[in-house]
C-alpha cells in the first residue's frame, strides 16, 4: 500500500519527521517497508538559464553554452541540442549529479572543449508527459514557466515529496485505501480524523432509462451499484490528478478511467467504467461464465473462462471478468459518449481462484481478494460522481442502480473490559478503553464493566462472535502501546521442563558421531524419481513408495525422500567435486513412505564416508562404536542384498531378529550417477528401531581381581568360514576359565596356506573370578578352544 | 690415625668435586667406602687400638664416613640434575610447530547448535519438547488454526501439497493443535522441526527451514507474561546487550499478535545492509492464542488461555554466526560445517 505524503497532508497536519511517523505507525501495527522519493535517485540536477550559445570550434553539431545556475560564475555546458535558445530555462545535471537511471555526471571534454555538466530531458530525470508537458520527448526539456536559477528539479517540478510504502497485515483490508490509512495515521499523530464528506448534485433523468443490472449469482456478487454519465468529454485528467496517480505508481489514461483509479486508491474500492454504447440494451448481467467462454480483456489478451468464474456480461456477450479486468469490447475510448460506472462487491475467494486459473492478478483483484465491503462500494461510487462533476467530465444521470443482497446493518458488540484486562495483563478503566477506541473513530459506550462498541462498516475484521473480546483487546493493546505493557513472569502451576526421550536419543546419536569425527548435514527432503530409480530397489521395497508433491519446483524435486541415501550421495559428490578435503558426514532426518491419509514418517540416521583411507570396515567401526554407546548389544551383521551397494561389501544389521539398518560400499554405477570419482560408503539406520533396542541403563561391574592372560592363536580355515563363526566357537567353548576380548587381528592368504583357505589370527584374554590361573589351566583352555575350532569348523592350528 | 682420617677426608672432598659423571663417582665411592676402600681399611684396623683410642677414633671415623657419604649424595644429585638438563636441552622442541592430529572431531551443524541453545533456555523455563510430523493434515496446518479456507496464506504458491487434505507443514503451529487435542492442560511445550514453503532458493530464501514453536496453556496467562517470556528468551539467546521490541502484527492463530525485533547484531542498531538500515531484525511472531483455535481443540477459551511464539532457527543461526547466505545451511560443504 503506497501512501504519498502529499496525499496524507490533505487529511492530517504532518508535524513530525518521516522517520518519527514510521515509528509511530510501527507501534500501531503498520510496517513501512520503504520511504520512496517521488523523484528517486536524482541528485544535483538544477534549473539554469542559458546566457550565451556559441558554435563549437571543431564540431559542427555541438554548441557551447554559458549558463546561470544562480551562482557568481557561469558554467560552461556543451550540448548537441538544437532546441536550446538564449534565455531559455532547462534542467542541467552538474558535475557529481546522479540521474534517474543512476548514471553519474563527470566533467568531460567534448572535442577539446570542457563541459561541466549536461542538459537533461524528461527521461534523464525520470519524468514523462504525465508529469510535465513535453517531458516524454527525447530532447532537452525547455521549461514553460520561470524558476529561480539553481533551484533543484525536485522543487521545480513539485516532486519533492515522499511516499510511504506500507506493508499491510491481511486483517486490515480497510487500510488498503488512502482514507483508511489516513484514519490510522491521524490517530498515530494524535489527531482527529474527519471522515471526508462527498458532495455532488444528483443529475436529472432516470438511470433506469439508460441501464439495468441483473445479478444471477448473488453469493459471488453481494452488491452491484451502478451509475450512468452521459455527454462525456474524454480528455486527459488535470495535473493534480495525474500527479496523485503517478505518486502511487498508476499511469494516467483519461479522465474517466483515472477517476475509477483514483477512487480505487482513495477508498480501496475497485471500480470499472464501461462504454455504455457497447453494452447491449444497457443491460449488465452478472453471471457465471460458460465453460470455455472467451473474453478479450483490456490488455488485448484472450482469456478463456470456466464455469466457476464470474462474468460481467450483457445479454449477448461478456464485457469483463468480474473483479479482475474489463473487456476490450467495452473500453472507454476517446469516442465514448456515455459510461456506466460499476462499483460492486465480489467474493474474494472466488476472485482469487479466478486469478489463479487465469494466471493474472490486477490491482482490483488484489483488493477483492483482501476483501471489500458493501457500504464502501456505494461511497466509492458517490465519490466517482463527485469527481465527474468536479472535472466537468459529463452529465450525471439521476439515480443509482443498486442490486444489494448484502446484509447492511449497524453492528454493535458488547465486550467485557475485565476480560480484556485479563488478556493483556493490565488494569485499564473501561472509560480509558473507550477513549482509545474513539481515536480511530470507533464509537464506544461504557456500561459498568462492559463496552458497547459500534463497529464501523469498514472494520470487517472485528467479529461479533466469540472472538470479539480478543478483537477489542487487540485494539486496546495496540492503541495503548505494546511498550506500555509490563513484562511479567508466568504464574500458575510449576512446570518441570524436560527434553523428551526421543529428542535425548537424537542428541546422543549426534554427539557420538561428532566425537567420531563426522560432520552433521541438513538436506532438503525433496528428491527426483531418477534418484530412486538409480538405487535399483526391488519392486516390493517400501522405499519405492514415494509421496509425490502436487506442486513441486520441478520433476527433479517432485518426491519426498524415502531414504537418506540420495541426500548423502549428493552431499559426498559436492564435497568430492569441490575438493573440500573432508569425507565423514551424517544426517538425522525424516523419510516418508506413502500410506493411507498421512504418509509413514520414519526418522532415519544416514552416515557417509569417503577418501582418507575409509573402507567398508571404517564404516562398520563407526556403526559399532555408535551402537555400543547407545547400549545396543547382540548385534548381528549379515550379507546384505541392496542393489545400490557393491555385492560382497554390503551388510544388514540385525538386533533381536529385527533389521535396524544397512550399510556398505556404494555400487560403482551409483557413484557414476552422482558424479563421484572415488569409492564411498553409506549406512542408513532406523532411529526408532534403534531406540527400541537401546539400553541407557549402566550397572557397575566389579573390576577383575586376578590377573588377565593374553593369548593369540592363528587357525587355517576354508574361505567360506566367517569371523563371527570362529569368534562364536572361541566364546562358547567349554573351558574352566573366562574368555573375553576376542579380536581378529590378521587375515592371511597365500604361500603355505593352500587354495581356498585362509589363516585367521585371533587374540583373546583368559582369567578366573577367584584365583590366578595356573599354566595348566591356561594350556587346557587354549587346547579346548583349538579342539573346538577343529571339530566344529574344520580349522587347523597354523 | 687421626691425621690419616683427615687426609682421607680432604682427598675425598677434592676428588668428589672433580668427578663429572656417575660412573667415575661410583668408582671413587668404591675406592673410599667400598669393601677394600681406604676408609673401610681404617675402620678395619680399629681393633688394634686401645679401648679408649678405639672409642674416640671410632666415633671420629664414623663422622668422617657420614660426611663423605653426604658428599657423595650431594654430588650424585648435582650430576643427575646436570644430566637431566642436558637431556632436556637435547629434547627441546619448537613450540610453534603444529600439534599432531590424533583423532579428528566432527562438528554439529550450526542449526543443531542454535536449536539446542534455544531449546535449553526454554526447558529451563519449564517447557518440554514435543514432536509433530512434517507431512501434515491440511486441517491441522490451517483450518483448526483459524486459517479459513479462503485465506491467502493457503494459496498453492505458499504451500507444498500432497493432495487436497495433506500438505507439508508451512509452520510448526500444527503441533499446537496436536498438543491441544492430546495433552491435558495446563502445559508448556516446544515444538521444533523442519517446515516447508514454496520459495525459490536464494541467499535469504529456502523452501525448507527450521522453526520452533513454544506454547503455554494455562488458566491465567496474559500478554504481559508473553512479553516476559520473550524478554528472557532474547537475553538468554542473544545476550544482555541486545535490545528487543514487541510490536503489533497479525496472525490468524493469535490475537493480539506481535512480532519481535532485536537490535541488529551486525551493526548494533546503527543501521546496515542486513537490517535494511532500520537497526532492527525480525526474529519471531507471537501472541495470545486465538479463541477459535482453543475452541476448535475442544477447550473453553474463557477457561484456558494460551500464549505462543514461533522463532526461525535458521534466522537466529544466521544472526548468531554472521552467515549471509541461507543456502550454506542445506548444502553441507565441509569447509562451512567445520567452522562451527
Amino acid at each position: 500500500m503506497r501512501l504519498p505524503l502529499r496525499w496524507l497532508k490533505e487529511y492530517v497536519d504532518f508535524n513530525v519527521t518521516p522517520e518519527e511517523f514510521v515509528e509511530k505507525l510501527m507501534w500501531r501495527g503498520f510496517e513501512v517497508a520503504e520511504i520512496i522519493d517521488e523523484m528517486p535517485n536524482i541528485k544535483n540536477v538544477v534549473v539554469c538559464t542559458i546566457k550565451s550559445i556559441e558554435s563549437h570550434p571543431d564540431a559542427k553539431k555541438l554548441r557551447v553554452c554559458q549558463v546561470d545556475i544562480g551562482e557568481d560564475e557561469l558554467v560552461q555546458i556543451v550540448t548537441n541540442s538544437t532546441l536550446v535558445k538564449v534565455g531559455a530555462q532547462v534542467p542541467v545535471a552538474l558535475c557529481g549529479a546522479v540521474l534517474a537511471d543512476g548514471f553519474e555526471i563527470k566533467p568531460a571534454k567534448l572535442r577539446g572543449v570542457e563541459s561541466l555538466g549536461m542538459f537533461c530531458g524528461g527521461k534523464e530525470i525520470g519524468l514523462t508527459d504525465a508529469d510535465y508537458e513535453g517531458a516524454s520527448r527525447d530532447e532537452v526539456l525547455i521549461l514553460n514557466e520561470v524558476h529561480p536559477n539553481g533551484q533543484r528539479v525536485q522543487e521545480a517540478f513539485d516532486l519533492d515529496s515522499i511516499v510511504f510504502d506500507i506493508e499491510l497485515t491481511p486483517n486490515r483490508a480497510d487500510c488498503q485505501s488512502v482514507i483508511g490509512m489516513c484514519r490510522e495515521a491521524a490517530a498515530a499523530l494524535g489527531q482527529k480524523f474527519v471522515e471526508p464528506e462527498i458532495k455532488y448534485v444528483d443529475g436529472t433523468g432516470d438511470v433506469s432509462e439508460y441501464a439495468q443490472v441483473t445479478v444471477m449469482n448473488t453469493e459471488l456478487c453481494s452488491r452491484y451499484c451502478a451509475r450512468v454519465v452521459t455527454d462525456l468529454r474524454i480528455e486527459p485528467s488535470p495535473a493534480w490528478m495525474k500527479k496523485k496517480l503517478r505518486s502511487v505508481g498508476l499511469r494516467p489514461i483519461n479522465n474517466i478511467v483515472d477517476i475509477t483509479n483514483l477512487v480505487l486508491v482513495e477508498y480501496g474500492q475497485p471500480m470499472h467504467a464501461f462504454d455504455l454504447s457497447c453494452v447491449s440494451d444497457g443491460h449488465i448481467v452478472v453471471r457465471n461464465a460458460t465453460e470455455g467462454e472467451k473474453v478479450v480483456t483490456l490488455d488485448s489478451k484472450e482469456r478463456i473462462m470456466s464455469e466457476d468464474m464470474l462474468l460481467i456480461a450483457d445479454p449477448n456477450k461478456g464485457v469483463g471478468i468480474a473483479g479482475v479486468m474489463g473487456g476490450e469490447n467495452s473500453e472507454i475510448t476517446s469516442e465514448t459518449k456515455a459510461t456506466l460506472f460499476e462499483s460492486a462487491v465480489f467474493k474474494g475467494s472466488n476472485i482469487r481462484a479466478t486469478t489463479k486459473k487465469l494466471h493474472h492478478v490486477t490491482d482490483s483483484a488484489a483488493r477483492f481478494i483482501k476483501g471489500v465491503e458493501p457500504v464502501n462500494a456505494m461511497l466509492a461510487l458517490n465519490r466517482a460522481i463527485e469527481l465527474v462533476e468536479m472535472l466537468g467530465a459529463g452529465r450525471v444521470v439521476g439515480g443509482m442502480i443498486d442490486v444489494c443482497n448484502a446484509d447492511i446493518v449497524e453492528r454493535t458488540i458488547t465486550v467485557d473490559a475485565d476480560h480484556i484486562n485479563k488478556l493483556i495483563g493490565l488494569k485499564l478503566t473501561p472509560q480509558y478503553m473507550a477513549e482509545l477506541l474513539e481515536t480511530i473513530n470507533i464509537a464506544t459506550r461504557v456500561e459498568s464493566n462492559k463496552l458497547i462498541v459500534n463497529v464501523p462498516h469498514y472494520r470487517v475484521d472485528i467479529e461479533s462472535g466469540i472472538e470479539s473480546d480478543w478483537d477489542i483487546a487487540e485494539e486496546v493493546a495496540r492503541l495503548h502501546g505494546y511498550y506500555h505493557i509490563p513484562c511479567t513472569l508466568m504464574s500458575g502451576d510449576v512446570f518441570l521442563g524436560k527434553n523428551e526421550k526421543s529428542f535425548c536419543f537424537d542428541d546422543k546419536i549426534k554427539d557420538t558421531l561428532v566425537a567420531l569425527g563426522l560432520c552433521e548435514i541438513y538436506s532438503y527432503n525433496f528428491i527426483s524419481p531418477s534418484d530412486i530409480e538409480a538405487l535399483k530397489l526391488s519392486a516390493d521395497d517400501e522405499r519405492t513408495k514415494a509421496v509425490e508433491l502436487l506442486n513441486p519446483f520441478g520433476k527433479d524435486q517432485s518426491l519426498m525422500r524415502t531414504t537418506l541415501i540420495p541426500s548423502l550421495l549428493k552431499n559426498l559428490s559436492l564435497n568430492y567435486n569441490r575438493k573440500s578435503g573432508y569425507g565423514r558426514f551424517f544426517e538425522l532426518g525424516n523419510v516418508h513412505i506413502d500410506n493411507e491419509v498421512l504418509p509413514k514418517e520414519k526418522k532415519m540416521l544416514g552416515i557417509s564416508c569417503m577418501l582418507n583411507g575409509e573402507s567398508f570396515f571404517t564404516m562398520k567401526g563407526i556403526i559399532e562404536e555408535l551402537l555400543d554407546r547407545l547400549g545396543i548389544e547382540n548385534v548381528v551383521y549379515t550379507q546384505g542384498k541392496d542393489n545400490y551397494l557393491q555385492p560382497g561389501q554390503r551388510a544388514d544389521i540385525y538386533v533381536s531378529g529385527e533389521r535396524i539398518g544397512r550399510f556398505g560400499t556404494v555400487h560403482p554405477d551409483l557413484l557414476k550417477f552422482y558424479d563421484m570419482g572415488t569409492k564411498a560408503y553409506v549406512a542408513e539406520l532406523d532411529v526408532n528401531k534403534l531406540m527400541a533396542v537401546a539400553n541407557a541403563t549402566r550397572t557397575y561391574k566389579a573390576l577383575p581381581k586376578f590377573p588377565v592372560v593374553n593369548r593369540d592363536i592363528a587357525v587355517v580355515v576354508d574361505e567360506s568360514r566367517t569371523c563371527s563363526e570362529i569368534t562364536s566357537v572361541i566364546k562358547n567353548t567349554e573351558t574352566e576359565t573366562i574368555v573375553d576380548d576376542i579380536m581378529l587381528f590378521d587375515v592371511y592368504r597365500g604361500a603355505g596356506i593352500g587354495d581356498g583357505k585362509k589363516s585367521m589370527a585371533f587374540s583373546f584374554t583368559l582369567r578366573a573370578e577367584d584365583h590366578t590361573l595356573s599354566d595348566a589351566e591356561i594350556q587346557g583352555a587354549v587346547r579346548n578352544i583349538i579342539e573346538g575350532l577343529e571339530n566344529k569348523l574344520g580349522a587347523k592350528l597354523r | 690415625m687421626k691425621a690419616t682420617l683427615e687426609a682421607i677426608k680432604a682427598r675425598a672432598i677434592e676428588s668428589i668435586d672433580t668427578a663429572n659423571d656417575l660412573e667415575s663417582l661410583d668408582r671413587l665411592y668404591v675406592a673410599i667406602l667400598g669393601r677394600n676402600g681406604e676408609l673401610t681399611g681404617i675402620l678395619r684396623s680399629m681393633p688394634q687400638l686401645s679401648k679408649e683410642e678405639r672409642a674416640e677414633m671410632g666415633k671420629k671415623a664414623n663422622i668422617v664416613k657420614q660426611e663423605i657419604e653426604a658428599l657423595f649424595t650431594q654430588r650424585r644429585a648435582v650430576i643427575a640434575k646436570e644430566a637431566q638438563e642436558k637431556a632436556f636441552l637435547a629434547e627441546s622442541v619448537d613450540v610453534t610447530c603444529p600439534g599432531v592430529k590424533t583423532q579428528v572431531i566432527g562438528h554439529l551443524h550450526p542449526l543443531t547448535k542454535t536449536y539446542r541453545e534455544i531449546r535449553d533456555v526454554l526447558i529451563g523455563m519449564g517447557f518440554t519438547t514435543f514432536a509433530s510430523p512434517e507431512v501434515e493434515l491440511e486441517k491441522y496446518n490451517f483450518t483448526m488454526l483459524n486459517l479459513p479456507p479462503d485465506h491467502p496464506a493457503r494459496d498453492m504458491q505458499d504451500t507444498f501439497y500432497i493432495n487436497d487434505n495433506v500438505l507439508l507443514r508451512t509452520h510448526t503451529s500444527p503441533g499446537e493443535i496436536r498438543a491441544l487435542t492430546t495433552l491435558k492442560p495446563p502445559f508448556r511445550i516446544l515444538i521444533p522441526g523442519k517446515v516447508f514453503r514454496v520459495d525459490e532458493v536464494d541467499a535469504s530464501h529456502s523452501p525448507v527451514f527450521m522453526q520452533m514453536e513454544a506454547l503455554v496453556v494455562d488458566r491465567d496467562i496474559n500478554f504481559g507474561d508473553l512479553k516476559g517470556l520473550i524478554d528472557t528468551f532474547v537475553k538468554a539467546v542473544f545476550g544482555d546487550d541486545v535490545k528487543s521490541r514487541l510490536r503489533p502484527s497479525y496472525f490468524p492463530f493469535t490475537e493480539p499478535s506481535g512480532e519481535v525485533d532485536i537490535s541488529c547484531t551486525i551493526c548494533g542498531g546503527k543501521g546496515c545492509r542486513v537490517c535494511k538500515g532500520t537497526g532492527w531484525l525480525e526474529i519471531m511472531g507471537c501472541g495470545i492464542t486465538n479463541p477459535h483455535e482453543i475452541e476448535n481443540c475442544g477447550l473453553d477459551p474463557h477457561e484456558w488461555k494460551a500464549i505462543a511464539l514461533g522463532v526461525g532457527i535458521d534466522r537466529v543461526a544466521n544472526l548468531k554466526y554472521g552467515i549471509n547466505d541461507i543456502r550454506h545451511l542445506y548444502e553441507g560443504d565441509a569447509r562451512f560445517l567445520r567452522q562451527f
